[in-house]
């Protein structure tokens, strides 16, 4: 079985948003609604500034803290690996949102359910790849089976050292960054 | 990004939750250890726990969205025994009806209450044990996230704890002194445990706020936003002075002067520890500052 994953290499990210755009074209969301969001921050010291972007979205936790907590176990882990919501037994109590480290998740008023991304699995089960990933003109994902050594996800993967973002929170996050 | 998925409902519930809690305690202590001169003491926290509680309940179901509209899926509540809230609905959906046949039972109201006044002691015994269970998991519900760093310490649930003690204790004098203001001279025997747990309130939120201020750079955020920051004038008048400092004065003053106190000075003190223990949490669940991730 395939273990799918993500690895978005922040140096090639020029902050244009297509990824968000695509994202809530493909799952239908408010204007003022996403899954993906753009964190911007500066480093280095004058005169050699950097401006990175680096894009954020759900982790999918292999120790999914959100899924640890709800109480009415809406949350599962599909067999790709994937964390999904049940939106039929989610109620709406956000706790999941206080649990999410990365703070990715999102409550959809008009169904009163929290949902994120769900890495476009309707997309991936027929062969596709997720709507971020395809849209992206620079190409900054990298989506495939880290579970598979000769995708290229993993070899991405072992070639940059990619890592997760907080790693030191253990909940082992299948999206991983380079990011210089 | 969504930071803070919780607000003022949330807040009022823990307040209350705790309230309820603690009078129920206050209620229980009372009627065991002086049911001669506390009776009015016992039958005010054993009335207030019920509602308290429920009406608190009322708060967390509201602030729910498919499951306030679709209320049948509140049924899936207790799908997960990992999750805090599940424990939280156990505890709770034991609690709130123990209570109210608990203040049935005490004070012989209906039929009732009047077969259970023999069961009196088990009430005390098993509600008293889910009360300190709901005071507790009000802190526990939101220690054990780490999706808010500020709020991941076991001080949580302690400090939680102590202001649901000295806020239902607050309540159950309160309730007392609209029975009977002729009770309100007796009264000054129960300032000792506003003293007690004010104190023990004061030296937990002391430790909480410096331990946070070096634990992470994500709880320094939130601990530096309470005594410098946004919510500094909040957390100073609200909570440190008008909500510990002023009742620990006057409740020391009521404790030493035996009844000398005027009534006034003394259901103030009362609602002072409440306005303290609604804005400690307020402070808390506001300042939620998160994981800083890149």
């Amino acid at each position: 079985m395939s273990r799918y994953g993500l690895a978005i290499d922040t140096t090639k990210c020029i902050g244009c948003h297509a990824c968000q755009v695509a994202c809530q074209n493909q799952n239908g969301l408010d204007v003022n609604q996403q899954f993906n969001w753009i964190l911007e921050r500066e480093r280095g010291k004058s005169p050699s500034f950097d401006h990175e972007f680096i894009p954020v979205q759900c982790n999918h936790c292999e120790s999914a803290p959100c899924q640890r907590v709800c109480p009415t176990a809406a949350i599962y882990t599909t067999p790709e690996g994937i964390v999904s919501v049940h939106p039929e037994r989610c109620v709406g109590c956000k706790y999941c949102i206080e649990a999410c480290p990365y703070k990715v998740r999102t409550v959809d008023h008009h169904r009163g359910i929290v949902t994120k991304c769900w890495l476009c699995i309707d997309l991936v089960r027929n062969g596709g790849e997720p709507a971020c990933v395809t849209t992206c003109p620079n190409q900054v994902r990298v989506f495939g089976d880290l579970d598979d050594p000769q995708s290229r996800l993993s070899e991405f993967i072992a070639e940059h050292r990619a890592q997760p973002l907080r790693a030191d929170l253990n909940t082992r996050p299948r999206i991983y960054y380079k990011r210089s | 990004m969504v930071e803070n998925a919780w607000g003022w409902l949330i807040v009022t519930y823990l307040f209350l939750a705790g309230a309820g809690a603690g009078a129920f305690v206050a209620a229980v202590a009372c009627d065991l250890l002086a049911p001669d001169w506390s009776k009015t003491l016992a039958q005010a926290g054993s009335l207030a726990a019920g509602p308290l509680v429920a009406v608190g309940t009322v708060c967390l179901v509201l602030d729910l969205e498919a499951g306030l509209w679709q209320p049948w899926r509140q049924i899936y509540l207790v799908s997960n025994l990992s999750s805090g809230i599940t424990w939280g609905v156990i505890v709770l959906s034991l609690f709130i009806p123990v209570a109210f046949l608990y203040a049935a039972a005490l004070n012989e109201i209906t039929a009732v209450g009047r077969y259970l006044k023999k069961y009196v002691w088990h009430l005390e015994v098993v509600g008293s044990l889910l009360a300190v269970s709901t005071a507790a998991y009000t802190g526990i519900l939101i220690a054990v996230v780490n999706g808010v760093p500020f709020w991941n310490t076991p001080l949580m649930p302690v400090l939680f704890m102590a202001s649901a003690m000295s806020t239902g204790l607050a309540v159950a004098m309160i309730g007392a002194a609209i029975i009977d203001i002729t009770t309100i001279r007796t009264l000054s025997n129960f300032a000792l445990g506003h003293i007690i747990f004010l104190a023990v309130e004061a030296l937990v939120l002391i430790l909480f706020v410096f331990m946070s201020l070096t634990r992470s750079v994500e709880a320094a955020i939130s601990a530096n936003m309470l005594i410098s920051g946004v919510l500094s004038p909040y957390f100073w008048v609200l909570v440190v002075i008008l909500g510990i400092l002023v009742p620990f004065a006057l409740s020391f003053v009521e404790y030493y002067e035996y009844g000398a106190m005027p009534k006034y000075l003394v259901v103030g003190a009362d609602l002072l520890v409440l306005v303290g223990g609604m804005s400690l949490r307020a402070l808390i669940i506001l300042s939620a500052s998160p994981p800083q991730v890149v």
